[in-house]
């Protein structure tokens, strides 16, 4: 159903956090999962239970400092979960969907709240303009209401976010929506009936024309153009000189990658193990071999075996180039292998609970080419 | 390795113990011939494959990776076969995507009654293998 959360002064964050006041007092959901915003500008991935600081809560202020479906599964993976409302991002959400399937996260008890993404910036823009007292969270509303790219001064969004084509929310219970949307008169929401019953919202007719389709086909057909232009310039650094070992050469491996991943959740990586703690007399045979041997070894072993472990249920959400201390696109990389993979199998990352990840099953008569003498 | 025309492929196959090594045990009590060029590590299943053991061995160098298993529908764990197939297919994509000849990397049915079917495919591997000429990662060592 669809209603609207009223503005008052056109402050469309007190507004959202207001909204989110009444979802903890109407005891509908027990603790919100919501970043809080410190004096500084560092956003602070927080499970809320007391109305007060929400306060701080800023879920529109585009950072994201994690992917937030690691902090939902922390918080519904095990034991008894009590009813729990959680604001994420598109993106969160699509890694969320991946991690039911994958029997580390569940949706029971879960209220699932989420809007429109503009899209982020990294962390460290963010509180440079932040303290320099130049962010207006207005500015940036209304560019995305207008469907413009908002930029902050000489600032680009996030890479991933310049190449998203999913920027609304599919399975939310909660919809806020921003594209096309007027905040400052009032913030359209699509809920279902019973919330929209319990939190006394009346519910309203959709409004003549849908300004939000538009502006959101518009931005999608650009980004598009990001995207395809991004990754078919990795396609074309793997096929050149230096191939993919090149794209990997300055990785420190950090593991930085693999520990943002949302969809990497394996608790005890195989590369985090000692398998690959080689004799060393085995690093000498290796250089011996090839005249030369990289140290750490396995470096382009370890970006391969994620992709082979990741790739169909990447959601493109970037965290990891975000988290590359060695400005790899590891994003942009693995969204033009994983864009293969899913393709392959017809499946769409986040899109849906009831879609089987595709290894995990398989049908008797496919790919029955596959294993034959050619 | 210059010397193509001398070139002797190495290939590590990976069998599994109810169809493929079986075969490739009866192709050896059976005496029947094949190159030398492979070497083989049982696995209870094509299934237990993990994509990691065939890429590890490429990254080093290995011109040729083997995976065998059993044929679709007598898999001796029911289902075995049938994922390793949607594992294979996607590994392909990979590979591919990542600049690597997926050409390299066989997956074959090959049943314990078949030792010929065994030695004919590590022949036909090793012509195929020659006809592509060495590993670059043979001596590409930044990996």
């Amino acid at each position: 159903m669809r209603t609207t959360i009223s503005v008052d002064n056109k402050d469309v964050l007190a507004a959202v956090q207001s909204f989110l006041r009444k979802l903890l007092d109407s005891g509908l959901v027990d603790a919100l999962y919501i970043p809080l915003e410190s004096a500084d500008g560092t956003l602070i991935p927080s499970l809320v239970v007391d109305p007060v600081l929400l306060e701080d809560a800023n879920p529109l202020a585009p950072v994201m400092p994690i992917n937030g479906a690691r902090a939902v599964s922390a918080l519904t993976n095990k034991g008894d979960s009590f009813r729990l409302g959680a604001v994420l991002r598109p993106c969160e959400q699509r890694a969320l969907i991946e991690l039911v399937k994958l029997q580390q996260a569940s949706l029971e008890k879960l209220v699932l709240i989420s809007f429109d993404c503009p899209g982020t910036y990294e962390t460290i823009d963010y509180q440079a303009i932040r303290q320099a007292g130049k962010f207006d969270l207005n500015q940036y509303l209304s560019a995305a209401r207008e469907g413009d790219e908002p930029a902050l001064e000489q600032v680009g969004l996030r890479n991933a976010c310049q190449m998203c084509v999913l920027p609304v929310p599919e399975n939310a219970d909660i919809t806020l929506e921003i594209f096309g949307s007027r905040l400052d008169q009032g913030i359209p929401v699509t809920m279902n009936g019973e919330l929209c019953e319990k939190l006394r919202y009346l519910p309203e007719e959709p409004p003549a024309g849908d300004a939000r389709q538009v502006i959101l086909d518009r931005k999608i057909q650009d980004r598009r153009q990001v995207r395809d232009r991004q990754l078919s310039g990795i396609q074309e650094k793997i096929t050149a000189e230096g191939g993919i070992a090149g794209l990997f050469a300055a990785c420190i491996r950090c593991h930085n990658c693999m520990t943002v991943c949302p969809i990497c959740y394996c608790k005890t990586c195989l590369f985090k193990t000692a398998a690959f703690d080689h004799p060393p007399e085995h690093y000498l045979r290796l250089a011996q071999r090839k005249g030369a041997t990289r140290m750490l070894g396995d470096t382009l072993l370890f970006h391969l075996t994620r992709l082979n472990h990741m790739s169909a249920s990447c959601v493109s959400c970037g965290m990891c180039t975000s988290a590359c201390p060695a400005d790899i696109p590891v994003g942009a990389i693995f969204s033009a292998i994983g864009a293969k993979v899913q393709a392959t199998f017809g499946y769409v990352p986040g899109r849906s609970v009831t879609e089987t990840l595709p290894l995990i099953t398989f049908q008797a008569n496919e790919w029955t080419e596959v294993g034959e003498a050619k | 390795m210059s010397d193509t025309n001398h070139f002797e492929p190495h290939i590590l196959a990976f069998l599994c113990n109810w169809c493929t090594y079986t075969g490739a045990d009866l192709a050896g009590t059976s005496r029947l011939q094949y190159p030398p060029n492979v070497r083989i590590i049982r696995t209870m299943c094509s299934s237990a494959v993990d994509p990691v053991y065939v890429l590890k061995p490429l990254l080093e160098g290995a011109d040729g990776v083997l995976i065998g298993g059993c044929h679709p529908g007598d898999c001796h764990y029911q289902t075995g076969n049938y994922k390793a197939r949607r594992r294979y297919v996607a590994l392909e994509e990979i590979i591919k995507a990542a600049g690597f000849d997926e050409r390299r990397v066989w997956l074959r049915w090959i049943s314990a009654s078949e030792g010929q079917k065994f030695a004919d495919t590590i022949t036909e591997m090793v012509a195929a293998l020659k006809e592509l000429g060495p590993n670059p990662m043979r001596t590409t060592w930044a990996v």
